[in-house]
């Protein structure tokens, strides 16, 4: 059964990369497109730095490797989360009265049968460039302690923004439509994402720590490793909760998509 | 004239189209002021306090912020237009109307910026104005100057779209060629990063592309930082590069057009 399941996603993915690489050259294309949109912000923040020395005594590199945490995460997110992300779409349009019909789990065929691979290599490959560019040149001291903290932070920041789209998901099945929400409070927030948020509002900031939790999928693991002077602002124990606000938001929006799915009602179709 | 009128009526339905989208509009605008107010935000670290930089002060940067992203919201271009009516075949029928098909098109975004003009510019200049403020306009003379001037950036930046666009002729899926020009004039149009602080190369480069004339330059005429003739200069090379551009987009509609296989529709 166990084997069966694997065997399951296994069939999910080869089908998804056969239909979205028939075409070749426009497949390269497309991920070389989402990777400049993408970058944009970066090479933005990249020529102003070369005017000015430091954005709040934060360097070049250090920008860079706080970009790349939330481009990492987002890749292997995209990966697994698509399916979430376009929720709203396949309850309008009735898709999700075949997937009941099926007999594996709902949140298991939702998570395999779609996975958008041109915003995975896209975003994915940004966040490994900008590791690779900065990693090194950051002063960390990369030995099992800081890799096994990274990767519990990237695992953390997965399920973090995995939670979010579970969340909104989950709304959808009351709303039906909730694209203006994940609007708002999913791509509005993580545009303040990517550069430390010891420079907004305090408002943006309360809202990226408390409300929509980026802080902890970039800025607060970032400070972990980098230890810069604005972490004075903030509860030291921040660095240490990524994983713990992970796994706890994550479970909360399960428990919540599995209240929510005995409310479904078919769109009509 | 019963030619514009129709051209006029385009526009109208355009307009009054847009009015339907509600909480999208409201989100619009909601999405412009962050925008403005994150690279404010940022720009106001990068300054640590002090008065100006190579001359440039706070309050320019942010004028040029809220102009420049304000007037991004107005220049409304629709850039699948000639895509999105090859796939669905309505070409063939739209050509074959007695208005001429990029006029009709030029209405209908005129149409949609006047909108975006006076429901989405004007609330959202005013909430930056009243959190983060501006510099007020180098005179009457200059602030006619700046839309006259704002006016030809819509055109170049139209023009742009317009040349993009014609590839769809060949090319089955033209969003990625489309994302990547979008790119190229978001870095390099000055709404992201004031054109005032671009490295000195990069300045070089850039005075032999179009992108600068679409925000920076009417933002510095705003600001009263171009003599009359340098403006004058400057309205030529948005002539220029209207002319240009105009002309390699008609180019490849011309030869598009004998190409053209509409597949059902």
């Amino acid at each position: 059964m166990k084997n069966d399941t694997i065997n399951l996603a296994g069939v999910y993915t080869r089908t998804i990369m056969k239909s979205w690489f028939q075409y070749k050259v426009d497949a390269i294309l497309r991920s070389l497109a989402v990777f400049l949109r993408e970058a944009t912000g970066i090479i933005v923040i990249y020529l102003s730095l070369l005017k000015f020395e430091s954005l709040n005594g934060w360097d070049i590199y250090e920008l860079l490797f706080l970009f790349s945490l939330l481009f990492v995460t987002y890749g292997i997110l995209i990966l697994f989360f698509t399916g979430l992300r376009d929720f709203g779409g396949t309850v309008r349009n009735g898709g999700f009265d075949r997937f009941i019909l099926r007999p594996r789990g709902l949140l298991f065929q939702l998570i395999f049968s779609n996975a958008d691979w041109f915003a995975a290599i896209g975003h994915g490959g940004l966040g490994i460039v900008l590791f690779v560019f900065s990693a090194g040149k950051v002063g960390i001291v990369w030995n099992g302690g800081t890799i096994l903290y990274y990767i519990a932070a990237v695992i953390g920041g997965v399920l973090i923004q995995g939670a979010i789209f579970l969340f909104l998901a989950s709304l959808n099945i009351y709303l039906l439509e909730t694209n203006s929400l994940k609007e708002l409070f999913y791509w509005n927030m993580r545009k303040f994402a990517g550069y430390p948020i010891s420079i907004f509002h305090r408002a943006i900031q309360f809202c990226m720590i408390y409300v929509v939790p980026f802080a902890f999928v970039n800025y607060f693991p970032s400070q972990y490793l980098l230890r810069k002077e604005d972490m004075a602002g903030y509860p030291a124990i921040c660095m240490y909760l990524t994983p713990v606000v992970g796994v706890g938001m994550y479970l909360a929006s399960y428990g919540f998509w599995r209240y929510s799915i005995r409310f479904y009602k078919s769109s009509g179709n | 004239m019963t030619k514009f009128a129709s051209y006029l009526a385009f526009a109208k339905k355009s307009f009054l189209g847009r009015s339907a989208y509600r909480f999208d509009h409201f989100m619009g605008i909601l999405n412009t002021i962050l925008r403005i107010f994150i690279f404010w935000e940022i720009y106001r670290a990068l300054y640590g306090g002090q008065s100006e930089v190579d001359g440039i002060t706070l309050t320019m940067v942010a004028t040029n912020f809220v102009l420049s992203m304000g007037l991004d919201a107005v220049f409304f271009v629709n850039d699948y237009y000639l895509t999105d009516r090859i796939q669905s075949g309505s070409i063939a029928t739209e050509l074959l109307l007695p208005v001429s098909f990029h006029g009709r098109m030029l209405a209908e975004n005129l149409g949609h910026a006047l909108f975006q003009l006076i429901f989405h510019f004007v609330p959202a200049v005013a909430v930056c104005v009243f959190f983060i403020g501006m510099e007020a306009p180098a005179g009457i003379p200059m602030l006619l100057l700046f839309v006259l001037s704002a006016l030809f950036g819509y055109g170049v930046l139209w023009t742009i779209s317009f040349a993009v666009q014609m590839l769809s002729f060949w090319l089955i899926n033209v969003w990625s060629i489309i994302t990547i020009k979008n790119v190229f004039i978001n870095v390099l149009s000055g709404s992201m990063i004031p054109l005032w602080f671009m490295p000195d190369w990069m300045r070089g480069v850039l005075r032999f592309t179009p992108f600068s004339s679409i925000y920076f330059t009417p933002v510095q005429i705003y600001l009263g930082q171009l003599s009359l003739s340098e403006i004058l200069r400057s309205f030529l090379i948005q002539s220029f590069w209207i002319a240009l551009l105009f002309s390699i987009g008609m180019f490849l509609w011309k030869k598009g057009q004998k190409k053209l296989v509409v597949q059902g529709g």
